[in-house]
């Protein structure tokens, strides 16, 4: 009788204790979404490599701690939807239908737009059976998207205040810099954008007169015409508002029919790796603002962390690293319990603690947050210089 | 009046990488009656594959990768070939339409894997400065392109009409079922076909990567529409006919840019192909239909 009475006892400490390391080992599962296949695959790698890294970290540090005290093990899963706004209309879809609290992405703003456009307009608005599912971007960058819905979060640079600082400082060290051309990809979103309602305003705002454009596609081989209006235009700065591909093929032509104006400014997007590989001895010279370069500890640190998961850090997946510490932050402030009966709760309370943050902390300094869910980013001016990016100027210090 | 004489001469230079696509669509269709839709793509996945050059020699000289990159598109060739129409059911047209397509996006795929979609660089045929003939200005490396490109047609133009290969291949065109009773192996002529193709496809590549300067693999699409319209612009099964046709479609697609904007060019282009379809459906070099 004694003995069975051990064994029942034995049995109930066994079950209790597999449950409280089961309430001590819960996973708290944060998906990603963008481009892993396309053209701009080498977004969604890096914003993967950077998820992951951020995640092993937050782990390795303890993990989250969840409202009930237990600790939660963060998971990533990214999922692809191809740079396609159906794909990731419906990506976000089946995440929603899991137990997931919060997704990060999309990397193109072609994506985002219509996206955040399925989500609840207005929290808590009965009428609208809009999807009720936070979304953080890291990388769709075309500006003022997070507006669309009181769901969708931004952390990304804000390219106005990036020009507008550029083109200020441009004026007071560059003063015999007077007209400027620019060069846009026409049929890029956020080239496209940029462009007319950002480089060109800004361009002219800070006292340079502005030329003209010339116009090509995402999937242009031959620049000639192009560069011959950029040679007749003959301005002090040409600035390219174009991805890398085509930034490159406008580069090399520029160099072939013996373009060289006085500064090249280029688009935030090109501000990374793939425009080194694909025309470094072209681009040198070419100024960009971004929002990340390793000039910070952290920044330096993470840089490391990123490139141990295959990946390359950049303003883009950058964006990605500190999203996974401001969630970690937001679940623990907010007390997210991470537990399948709650997960309508915890969504709320994801979208309320971003909601309510004023400031996070960023890689290279402190990120205010805006009213509008957006991202007031602190940023540097870096140029191509021995087929790396160097920081030319910090507008920060 | 100086720009319009710019366009026409960019764009025929240009004109040129398209007319060696045509003609490698154009001749798989002379030979096979099929349309090889991953053509244009296999092309650039030569090109690319040029580049290993470099993992073996890091300074390697331009025309070293142009030879490897035509050698490797000839084995890619081969290998659609295989996976595309030798185990296919060569009486059903629309299975290797199929067969072809999904071979482009799978060509397409892989490089976009093995590259992340990256822009590479890729070395130029010359790095020099333009001659300038007055106003008007020639890119040296374009006009070596056309040369090159020039001298790959009449390669292939002397296969196909001064050697037995080409005796062959072209018996097989004409009359596959009297070629065969004459002792020539189709599967033999037509994997040759593709080989030949393949590596006129990576010579087609490699000179797009060098007038560019960077493959990437948004080239594949654009050149596989440019490719077809060239061929059927051209006629479709005529050499001829793709050199011409892809001259007039680059000059064309300039000048309608110069005039209209790069976001019309293309409305232009297509309305260049319908009018043919419409009004000369055989192409300017029509060929004469002459199959079992």
């Amino acid at each position: 009788m004694k003995s069975t009475a051990l064994l029942l006892a034995a049995t109930a400490l066994v079950a209790f204790g597999s449950a409280a390391a089961e309430a001590q080992e819960r996973v708290v599962k944060i998906y990603g979404f963008g481009a892993k296949s396309g053209v701009v695959r080498s977004f969604g790698i890096n914003s993967e490599a950077a998820m992951k890294a951020a995640a092993d970290e937050i782990n390795k540090a303890g993990g989250i701690k969840l409202g009930d005290g237990a600790k939660g093990k963060v998971e990533v899963e990214f999922l692809d939807d191809r740079c396609n706004a159906e794909e990731g209309i419906s990506v976000v879809r089946r995440i929603a239908s899991t137990e997931a609290l919060v997704a990060v992405g999309p990397t193109c703003s072609n994506v985002a737009e219509p996206l955040f456009g399925v989500l609840q307009k207005k929290a808590g608005d009965a009428g609208d059976t809009g999807l009720q599912f936070p979304i953080f971007t890291d990388v769709a960058v075309k500006g003022g998207l997070a507006k669309i819905s009181e769901w969708a979060f931004r952390n990304v640079p804000s390219e106005a205040a990036m020009y507008d600082k550029l083109f200020a400082w441009l004026k007071t060290t560059r003063p015999e810099l007077k007209t400027i051309y620019g060069g846009v990809e026409e049929d890029f979103a956020h080239s496209r954008a940029t462009w007319y309602s950002v480089m060109k305003e800004k361009a002219g705002a800070g006292g340079l007169q502005v030329k003209g454009e010339s116009k090509w596609l995402l999937a242009d081989t031959n620049f000639s015409t192009q560069v011959r209006e950029i040679k007749a235009a003959g301005a002090d700065i040409v600035a390219i508002s174009a991805h890398p591909f085509t930034t490159c093929g406008v580069l090399k032509e520029m160099r072939r029919q013996g373009v060289k104006p006085k500064l090249l400014i280029g688009l935030t997007s090109s501000s990374s790796l793939e425009t080194l590989q694909g025309c470094a001895k072209e681009a040198e010279g070419i100024v960009i603002p971004t929002s990340f370069a390793p000039v910070t500890p952290e920044a330096e640190t993470a840089a490391s962390i990123v490139a141990k998961f295959n990946g390359s850090l950049d303003l883009h997946s950058g964006a990605a690293y500190e999203n996974m510490f401001i969630l970690k932050d937001v679940f623990e402030s907010m007390k997210v319990m991470g537990k399948p009966d709650t997960v309508a709760a915890d969504r709320d309370k994801v979208r309320q603690g971003l909601a309510k943050l004023q400031t996070t902390k960023g890689l290279i300094g402190t990120v205010k947050r805006t009213p509008d869910r957006e991202a007031e980013k602190p940023f540097l001016f870096v140029y191509a210089k021995d087929a790396k990016w160097a920081v030319l100027h910090n507008p920060m210090n | 009046m100086i720009d319009l004489a710019q366009s026409i001469v960019d764009g025929v230079l240009f004109g040129t990488t398209y007319a060696v696509i045509g003609i490698g669509f154009t001749l798989i269709f002379g030979v096979m009656h099929k349309i090889n839709m991953s053509f244009a793509a296999a092309s650039i996945a030569g090109a690319y594959s040029g580049l290993l050059v470099f993992l073996l020699w890091k300074t390697a000289p331009p025309i070293v990768v142009f030879a490897t990159s035509a050698a490797l598109a000839g084995l890619i060739g081969y290998a659609i070939y295989l996976l595309c129409f030798r185990f296919i059911p060569i009486a059903s047209p629309l299975a290797t339409l199929m067969s072809t397509v999904g071979m482009l996006l799978l060509v397409d795929e892989i490089i976009v894997h093995l590259t992340a979609g990256m822009p590479l660089s890729y070395p130029a045929i010359y790095d020099g400065y333009p001659i300038e003939l007055g106003q008007l200005i020639l890119r040296v490396d374009l006009l070596l392109v056309f040369l090159v490109c020039l001298v790959a047609m009449a390669v292939l133009l002397y296969l196909l009409y001064r050697t037995r290969l080409g005796i062959a291949t072209r018996a097989v065109a004409q009359q596959p079922v009297a070629a065969q009773l004459c002792g020539i192996r189709l599967t033999q002529v037509n994997a040759i076909t593709f080989v030949m193709t393949g590596t006129l496809g990576g010579i087609a590549g490699a000179m797009i990567g060098a007038s560019v300067g960077v493959l990437s693999p948004l080239l594949s699409l654009p050149l596989t529409v440019k490719g077809l319209i060239v061929t059927v612009i051209g006629g479709l099964g005529s050499i001829p006919g793709a050199i011409v046709a892809g001259l007039l479609v680059g000059a064309f697609e300039n000048v309608f840019q110069m005039w209209r904007g790069v976001t019309e060019r293309d409305m232009y282009v297509m309305l260049l192909l319908f009018a043919f379809l419409v009004f000369r459906p055989g192409g300017l070099f029509r060929i004469a239909g002459a199959r079992d």
